[in-house]
């Protein structure tokens, strides 16, 4: 027992000396994960708010100067979403020249109605009023023929690289007002009837407000509520991406020790190989835990700085402090166990890295697990960076503290020690003496 | 067992290395005496550094038994590893780590700590001519510095039996003169070695008794001058190192 602390600590001081001497590579394992959290933040936070603060050019081209034509694009002027643009230039637009602007890619997205479409609907709801009435009433609307027609329409020209988002914003927004103007043309085809029939008069005010209101709130089991954003999903993602990396340096320095005679010089000597093994979890454990905090530090004072949200880590500080222990006893794990079983310094800086980089893809790093397929998202629970950044979401989004993380904490510690448990067993039986 | 005499004794040793067609060692047969320097000789590929490497218990035999002073490395693997000192053939030291730093670890690795430790170092460091480098990072040593550093790391812990493969291979005259007259004299202060080399005159000076080998097979084993005397036509230990070996080159 003696000799194994001594040789842990030995060990973990020799490896703590070598990780500060190699000072390129050191820096890489921060100024990486510092630069991932920084862009890939910046880029979603820009992505996240194209449609909210940077209005969405759209050309329009209304040809119905009726009740249908202005509500539309009243609608859409007002919308925080929408910049219409209904000249170029002094110019009212023509077909021809909306359809060419948004296939020469310089709008997404171009917008006409067509001509005649209030009266088209009009037409469309005393005819089917007609249908409902009984035959002594049919000429309530004068002798006028009413016959049915086509539905009004709106064209809608997209550029072929709009984004399906942008497509689906706009559809759905023409959908919204569309719904508005048919209820106030229904109404005002209805006042009519009654006017004529029963002889009372319809008051509009009120009419048209709001019937339901949608109230948008996230989900909280109490009074801590974290609003989700790009730093609160970007942080965590990109930091467990980085500490994973750590797989890298530990694995080529297992190698080189390997290729360089060291480690067979240490089989020589006396004492458990766990007790070196453990020493260099601790040093890259130590790397991994100031990974972390710098990107705590970056979440939280840093991002604010260049205009983006401030992290909130929640309020479970001992929960956050285990999880990011776990993780990185997780990490050092694997790049034991990669470094173990690898052959060359090739082979693990190669192997190392696609793992780590597949491992993140399934794990839902870059796409969100909701949005994978079924079968992808039983795949996922495989990665030991989904139990990360599940962990992590809990905490930051879902107030979760120690107790509702166990899972994820288990997992990870099961894989850890797997990892190192392999490791050991494949050093002291791969070659055993006489 | 072995008898006090005998300190190192490998009985019927054979290693085959998977998909190899041939055994590496191969019935190999051998006794070294307490307090003796004894060379195991050959060509390159003949086995030498597979039997090293099986009594320093870096690899399993295929068959056979070696025992060091009475002990099996395998039933006894700590017990045997805290006698013995290895030193490599390649040099098994940290490029980014000082000389004191280096030999700290490894002097920690066989349990030594503190001042005690500190001493050796720096007693070590002296005998070398090494002090006044000590706090330099070892990957700007020079080969022979390097082969001197590499020596003292397998031999803090003052063992009884030192191995050594190829010790003084790539070095300047002055460093391979410091490590074997180191060699003697530890050996005179009652260190058994037995250590591999391709230099015939060097270890016609320095060891008691040498073995040849060669495909893993014994083919002399001996005093050296008793062995040269006996075979006919040969002056010196290369003489015979040719004549039981061939004059064939080897990979």
């Amino acid at each position: 027992m003696w000799l194994f602390l001594i040789k842990y600590i030995a060990s973990t001081y020799k490896e703590t000396l070598l990780l500060i001497r190699d000072r390129a590579g050191l820096s890489m394992l921060f100024i990486m994960p510092t630069a991932l959290v920084l862009i890939m933040t910046m880029l979603q936070d820009s992505t996240f708010k194209v449609l909210e603060e940077k209005k969405l050019s759209v050309l329009v081209l209304n040809q119905d100067a009726d009740t249908f034509g202005i509500n539309i694009v009243d609608g859409l002027k007002q919308s925080k979403f929408f910049h219409v643009i209904d000249s170029l230039k002094g110019k009212v637009l023509a077909e021809s020249a909306l359809r060419e602007q948004v296939a020469a890619g310089n709008f997404q997205i171009g917008i006409m109605i067509r001509p005649n479409a209030s009266q088209t609907i009009r037409e469309n709801i005393k005819y089917r009023m007609l249908q409902q009435l009984p035959e002594e009433q049919s000429g309530i609307f004068g002798s006028d023929p009413v016959s049915p027609s086509q539905p009004a329409s709106i064209d809608v020209f997209f550029d072929p690289v709009t984004k399906n988002s942008f497509k689906q914003a706009i559809i759905s927004a023409l959908q919204e007002y569309s719904s508005m103007v048919e209820a106030k043309v229904l109404f005002g085809v209805y006042s009519r009837v009654f006017e004529d029939m029963l002889d009372i008069k319809l008051k509009k005010q009120g009419v048209f407000s709001r019937l339901v209101n949608i109230n948008e709130q996230y989900a909280a089991t109490d009074q801590h509520v974290a609003i989700p954003n790009s730093v609160q999903h970007n942080v965590p993602a990109w930091a467990v991406f980085a500490m994973f990396f750590v797989v890298i340096p530990l694995a080529g320095n297992l190698i080189k020790e390997r290729e360089s005679g060291v480690s067979l010089r240490l089989r020589t000597m006396p004492g458990s190989d766990l007790a070196i093994i453990m020493g260099k979890v601790t040093a890259y454990f130590m790397v991994i835990i100031l990974q972390a905090l710098l990107m705590l530090v970056i979440g939280i004072y840093l991002l604010p700085l260049l205009g983006l949200p401030q992290l909130d880590p929640g309020h479970h500080y001992l929960a956050l402090f285990v999880l990011t222990a776990t993780i990185a006893l997780a990490a050092t794990g694997y790049g034991i166990l990669v470094g173990t079983m690898a052959g060359t310094l090739e082979q693990s800086s190669i192997f190392g890295s696609i793992s780590v980089v597949i491992l993140a893809a399934i794990g839902g790093v870059w796409v969100p697990v909701f949005m994978m397929s079924d079968v992808m998202q039983v795949v996922t629970k495989l990665s030991p960076l989904n139990w990360s950044l599940n962990g992590y979401y809990d905490i930051f989004l879902r107030n979760a503290g120690l107790m509702d993380i166990l899972p994820n904490l288990t997992a990870l510690f099961l894989f850890f020690v797997t990892c190192v448990s392999v490791s050991w067993w494949v050093n002291t039986h791969k070659n055993q003496p006489v | 067992m072995t008898n006090k005499k005998d300190f190192i004794e490998i009985r019927g040793l054979i290693k085959r290395y998977p998909q190899a067609e041939v055994n590496a060692v191969d019935h190999l047969d051998l006794s070294i005496a307490q307090g003796e320097i004894f060379g195991l000789l050959g060509p390159n590929g003949a086995g030498k550094t597979t039997t090293l490497s099986i009594l320093c218990g870096l690899i399993s035999a295929t068959a056979g038994s070696v025992f060091i002073d009475g002990l099996s490395m395998k039933s006894h693997p700590d017990q045997v590893k805290q006698f013995i000192g290895v030193v490599p053939q390649e040099i098994a030291l940290f490029d980014k780590l000082t000389a004191i730093e280096n030999l700290l670890y490894f002097g920690q690795m066989y349990g030594l700590t503190g001042k005690s430790l500190k001493d050796i170092v720096e007693n070590y460091l002296l005998r070398f001519g090494l002090t006044d480098r000590k706090n330099h990072r070892i990957g700007n040593f020079s080969g022979g510095m390097k082969r001197r550093i590499n020596l003292i790391a397998g031999i803090l812990h003052q063992p009884k039996i030192l191995f050594l493969d190829e010790p003084t291979v790539g070095i300047d005259v002055h460093s391979r003169n410091v490590i074997l007259e180191f060699l003697r004299e530890i050996n005179q202060q009652g260190t058994t070695i037995l250590y591999t080399s391709h230099h015939m005159n060097e270890a016609e000076n320095l060891c008691s008794r040498i073995a040849v080998i060669d495909y893993g097979k014994l083919m002399a084993v001996g005093i050296p001058a008793v062995l040269i005397r006996s075979h006919a036509g040969c002056e010196n230990l290369e003489d015979l190192f040719l004549q039981l070996t061939g004059r064939k080159l080897r990979d």
